[in-house]
């Protein structure tokens, strides 16, 4: 399942990387909230184009509560024949064995559901570079230490699961509610009492061009929802990050044994890039001086960016502010999250 | 007649099973009925708040999966073991002072409700919103835990509020409520497995929820302490109903005999 909505930069090559998928049988259904939507040609012209996959595109939003994703694509999800569903965002491309090697993780029943880490590429502006180094160390490090503690946190950009497991927790019409629909389907399944996992290769989202202004926006939006979902582990990040825990260390053994607190300071951020080593390899951004830079850059941002971030609880939604409340509900939702309605909108289907 | 556990946890809340899990056991054992009463905490205090945001009960964001989850477990409950599953919550008011703590059960719910405001409003709520309202643990539970006496010691004010009072949680018979005027149940709070052994309700009444609650309102209820060998049902259910509880007036039993003891 493809939601779309505007037209990404590199839009048309990442649906594309979805058409020739090595996988014996497979539908894909794109959805679109309007034939305005400037994403609804791309799509039209990919199917027209291709008539031998049987792809369909969906008209036909619906409002049952504040998530334009979920209500976006509750047709389409109506419309999917087949048990197992793979939501995956707009703005990744995938390799070929994608779909073959996430689906190769729910032959265990006890999976409930697969996502994977998303790798930064095709970056394009400061905002653009910053994006792809927190994606591809800060993000990557965060998702497999919730992972590994047994708190995964699933990302919509590629979430595998069973119709049938989605039924037994209201299916995804529930999540229309919350802004971070991803987080609370895996919270989901893992109430279940089933297994959430972490596919092992990254997938790559196109970032395209973003500047520092959009990234830092972006940011707070994203960390305020962050906040709200998971509040413990938001406080704790930057004790866990790089800045924090190098001053500390650096004001520890200046006290204790004299030590030049910059020097100091500089050798462990040095060793923390080191240690990120790993995830920037396997993400390809690789590593050099202008990725060295980069990523110092962004690790000094993180810290004011989390105190941004802590101090309030409203973020910037489609042009509106509005108030988050704890679990990712909005405030004002909070009163009608038993009376959500059906939006009035004609089906169309291609 | 069925047996019936009216205050179950799940990992909803501070439970260690799923709701699966609990459905899977219960139903294994032959029981009839049971409700699955996760915790809601106050939004305002810091000790609600911050079981809100340990997970360690239900907020209003969680509330949404996790009746859909009951709705559709309660449907498999039926399908698979003629077991009547009913959704609960159980309204926590916790506080420094064990005097100023109480929590209020709700069965039969369909909508969030709310842990704030003093507990006389909130046993209101709950039966406008059509459900049972329970007294949980009034009295000293024997357990190393929160104690919660508000409501008892309100409790004359108090006594038209409740459906229900519970007169045992756990392996624990409460003399007091045992020997007051107040209309009981009894129930495990179960939050393991292993607690699964404590007293239980029993009832003889159509397998529907409404007739189970309706027979709660109405006290045609029994009690019995049941002692879990794992899987042989038959064996596991020790005595006695509730009129020979009445007749052994003052009778406190010591943790782990009751069965036996009640009994003889």
């Amino acid at each position: 399942m493809k939601p779309l909505k505007g037209c990404d930069e590199g839009l048309e090559e990442n649906l594309k990387t979805f058409l020739n998928l090595d996988y014996p049988s497979y539908e894909i259904l794109f959805s679109v909230a309007s034939f305005e939507d400037p994403a609804y040609p791309v799509a039209k012209k990919l199917i027209e184009n291709n008539p031998k996959l049987g792809a369909r595109l969906i008209v036909d939003p619906v409002n049952l509560g504040p998530n334009p994703k979920v209500n976006n694509m509750v047709r389409a999800y109506e419309l999917a024949s087949n048990d197992l569903v793979l939501i995956s965002d707009s703005n990744v491309r995938v390799k070929r064995d994608y779909l073959k090697r996430m689906a190769r993780y729910m032959r265990n029943k006890k999976v409930g559901m697969v996502t994977a880490v998303i790798s930064g590429a095709h970056e394009k502006g400061l905002g653009g570079k910053l994006e792809a180094i927190f994606l591809n160390t800060f993000y990557a490090r965060w998702m497999k230490l919730l992972f590994f503690v047994g708190r995964p946190c699933v990302v919509g950009k590629s979430m595998l699961f069973r119709k049938t497991t989605a039924q037994r927790f209201g299916g995804i019409n529930v999540l229309a509610r919350y802004l971070a629909e991803d987080y609370m389907a895996g919270e989901a399944v893992r109430r279940l009492g089933l297994h959430v996992v972490l596919a092992e290769e990254p997938i790559t989202q196109c970032i395209g061009r973003l500047g520092l202004k959009e990234f830092w926006q972006r940011h707070i939006r994203w960390g305020r929802i962050r906040k709200s979902q998971a509040y413990l582990a938001f406080l704790v990040e930057p004790i866990l990050g790089s800045v924090f825990s190098s001053i500390v260390g650096a004001i520890f053994c200046y006290l204790l044994f004299r030590t030049n607190p910059l020097n100091l300071f500089f050798l462990q951020m040095v060793i923390w890039f080191l240690l990120e080593t790993p995830n920037l390899i396997k993400s390809g951004s690789g590593v050099s001086v202008s990725v060295f830079g980069l990523w110092i850059l962004r690790e000094l941002l993180a810290l004011p960016l989390w105190i941004n971030i802590a101090l309030g609880n409203t973020v910037q939604w489609r042009g509106k502010e509005l108030q988050l409340e704890v679990g990712g509900l909005l405030a004002n939702e909070k009163s009608k999250s038993e009376n959500s309605s059906d939006g009035v909108s004609i089906p169309v289907f291609h | 007649m069925m047996l019936a556990d009216f205050h179950v946890h799940s990992n909803f809340s501070d439970g260690k099973m799923t709701i699966p899990d609990v459905i899977d056991m219960y139903g294994k054992r032959g029981f009839g009925a049971i409700a699955i009463t996760d915790h809601v905490g106050e939004s305002r205090t810091v000790i609600g708040k911050a079981a809100g945001h340990l997970g360690l009960c239900l907020t209003q964001a969680t509330f949404p999966l996790y009746l859909e989850i009951l709705k559709s477990e309660a449907e498999r409950a039926w399908d698979m073991y003629r077991m009547v599953v009913i959704p609960g919550v159980e309204l926590s008011k916790n506080s420094i002072s064990n005097h100023r703590s109480a929590h209020i059960l709700a069965l039969g719910i369909n909508e969030f409700i709310s842990a704030d405001g003093d507990v006389a409003d909130l046993a209101r709520d709950i039966r406008e919103a059509g459900c049972v309202s329970i007294a949980a643990h009034p009295v000293d539970s024997g357990k190393l835990e929160k104690q919660t006496y508000h409501l008892w010691n309100r409790r004359e004010e108090l006594a038209q509020a409740f459906d229900a009072w519970e007169v045992a949680s756990g392996d624990r018979l409460f003399p007091e409520v045992l020997n007051s005027s107040l209309p009981k149940i009894a129930s495990s709070d179960l939050h393991i497995a292993r607690q699964m052994t404590s007293w239980k309700t029993v009832l003889e009444c159509e397998r529907h929820p409404e007739a189970v609650l309706d027979a709660i309102k109405k006290q045609e209820v029994g009690f019995r302490f049941y002692r879990d060998t794992h899987h042989d049902t038959s064996n596991s259910i020790i005595n006695s109903d509730f009129r020979s509880l009445v007749e052994l007036g003052h009778y406190r039993p010591a943790s782990g005999d009751l069965g036996q003891s009640v009994a003889q």
